[in-house]
């Protein structure tokens, strides 16, 4: 048998497709599915004649949506429930993130406030959404007051779990090095937590949205929610659709405004940062 | 505590002389040191505890001089890394002391450092600022933009990655760097407050035995510019004869100290040493010590 050294002549390695070009087919394919999904939609209203109050043909829902946006009629709803969401997610954030730092670092607090904390997540906070209509009025207000009790607890778990998930050899170093327990805060349990808290900002930016919404359902005169129960009092299902489309890329901006954040720090956080010094430093022996 | 016969004997380490000859108080002393750890099944009545639970140290006495530095020798679970922890006040014993300059250890102090088995390096730090770390603790600087007020912690912890090979990595991040790198990095770490005293608990344990030789004379060029007292833990025999001045061999049940080896080699050291017959035969005499200690346990 005849070991041959050279590689065979038909053997050459498969050129990988470049990166735009990989790029360019993964969101072509997304757009793609959402094209089938359209069309899909438009064969089951025009196969079964569905009438358009149950589901609405899709270039209607466009037909919609274009003129509610061309005529500005949409844009003072929709500037209200934006408020809303953001109001609650600065609001929720924050509560969370400093709950769950009071929690993470005092045992006291953490046996006197969690009871509380389970509590008024086991209780369904949407069933709070009328006394809140009879506390604050039908203002922007109580659907803040909501979408902010809905973000709070993912950021105040992730805050949590990201503040105590520091490895004990950490806090040891930290103890060797004589660091006081706020140096121990700030310089090792809040940097340990940034992914956690990132990852709970995301989850409850999303949920601001729905807290906003379904606050609107119970008691409003604005906003988009309460666009969508005005439509189904008209009988404007091609409306109600439009609402929702609007509704949902909304959610998709802010959740990818917070991820944009995200990838920022963290990239921050892996990079190669130059290093300046006046001189060459110059070791203080010779080997 | 067996003393042993070892064939160079006749001239031992000027620095093991000091412990015996003057009346110098040590720079650390162990004394009749005892760690208990309770078990989690035993029962809560302190009556009951009182009796409960393992001795994982018992009655340890020994001594380390300034500046020497001395090897500590044991199978896993002999105790090493609890009395370590002790010495470095991270946990308090449960019977007897540790001196440190005279000086009763109640809590870690910053004239000790402490370098881990692993190199606990922090990931959203640069290498520079991981070794800043310890200089920011404990002399807070106003605020990070302000880096000329910090111009000569940082000029020194350059000189020392440059000591360590690590310059051209000031900026990276430590995952970007392999094992022995990290663990450098922790040693610069460490160095950054000048500690007079070194507490080392296996810290090249886990790298391959080329970086862990490597790190090994790196480790003694540092120690011979400055000076430190050093207990470093181990549980190869070789790394221990090439290190030290002096082994502690540990047993085990009861954790205790149960020989010590004076290491009479010259100064400074080189990984020739290793194949010369006195070396062999310090490592022969520790490792038959150490199964002797097996062959009573099991007895």
């Amino acid at each position: 048998m005849q070991l041959d050294t050279q590689p065979a002549p038909d053997f050459q390695p498969q050129p990988l497709p470049s990166r735009p070009a990989r790029w360019l087919w993964a969101w072509g394919a997304s757009l793609g599915m959402f094209g089938l999904v359209l069309l899909f939609w438009y064969g089951l209203v025009t196969w079964y004649r569905l009438p358009p109050l149950v589901l609405p043909l899709p270039t209607a829902v466009a037909h919609t949506l274009w003129q509610y946006l061309i005529d500005g009629s949409l844009l003072p709803h929709f500037g209200v429930t934006l408020s809303e969401i953001l109001l609650g997610f600065f609001g929720g954030s924050c509560l969370g993130i400093g709950l769950g730092s009071l929690v993470a670092i005092s045992p006291f607090w953490q046996r006197v406030l969690s009871p509380y904390i389970i509590a008024s997540q086991a209780m369904p906070k949407l069933a709070l959404a009328p006394i809140f209509v009879i506390w604050f009025g039908f203002g922007i207000m109580p659907k803040a007051v909501i979408a902010a009790l809905i973000a709070f607890f993912p950021l105040f778990e992730n805050t949590l779990v990201g503040l105590q998930a520091v490895e004990s050899e950490s806090i040891e170093l930290f103890r060797m090095l004589g660091a006081n327990r706020w140096q121990l805060f700030l310089k090792l349990r809040l940097p340990n937590a940034v992914p956690y808290l990132f990852a709970g900002l995301r989850v409850s930016i999303v949920l601001s949205v729905v807290g906003a919404v379904v606050g609107e359902y119970v008691g409003a005169n604005k906003g988009l929610g309460a666009l969508i129960i005005a439509s189904q009092g008209m009988m404007d299902t091609p409306l109600m659709f439009a609402v929702f489309v609007v509704l949902t890329a909304l959610g998709m901006v802010l959740y990818l405004l917070v991820h944009a954040c995200e990838r920022r720090v963290m990239s921050r956080r892996t990079r190669i940062e130059p290093v300046l010094s006046r001189e060459p430093p110059t070791p203080p022996y010779e080997r | 505590m067996r003393e042993s016969t070892l064939p160079h004997e006749a001239e031992p380490h000027e620095t093991v002389m000091d412990v015996t000859t003057q009346p110098i108080p040590p720079k650390i002393a162990v004394e009749k040191i005892g760690k208990r750890f309770h078990n989690a099944a035993a029962g809560t009545r302190s009556t009951r505890r009182k009796q409960s639970g393992t001795w994982a140290l018992q009655d340890i006495n020994f001594t380390v001089s300034d500046g020497e530095f001395v090897v500590l020798v044991g199978e896993s679970g002999c105790g090493k890394t609890t009395l370590l922890r002790l010495i470095a006040g991270l946990e308090p014993p449960t019977t007897g002391q540790v001196r440190l300059n005279d000086q009763v250890v109640l809590q870690p102090s910053q004239e000790v450092g402490f370098v881990f088995q692993r190199p606990v390096l922090l990931p959203w730090r640069t290498v520079l600022d991981n070794v800043l770390l310890p200089t920011e603790l404990t002399h807070p600087l106003p605020r990070r933009a302000d880096r000329q007020a910090s111009q000569p912690a940082r000029q020194q912890a350059l000189e020392l990655l440059a000591l360590l090979d690590l310059q051209p990595f000031a900026g990276h991040r430590p995952q970007h760097l392999s094992g022995g790198m990290q663990q450098r990095v922790a040693l610069a770490r460490t160095l950054m407050l000048h500690p007079s005293v070194l507490l080392m608990d296996e810290p090249f344990g886990a790298l391959d035995a080329i970086t862990r030789e490597q790190l090994n004379l790196e480790l003694l060029r540092m120690w011979h510019h400055g000076k430190q007292t050093v207990i470093f833990i181990t549980h190869d025999i070789t790394e221990a004869v090439f290190l030290a001045d002096r082994v502690l061999l540990m047993s085990r049940r009861p954790g205790t100290v149960a020989a010590e080896f004076l290491i009479p080699l010259p100064r400074p050291r080189t990984l020739e040493m290793r194949f010369e017959s006195e070396f062999a035969s310090l490592c022969r005499a520790i490792h038959q010590e150490m199964g002797l200690m097996r062959h009573d346990e099991q007895a």
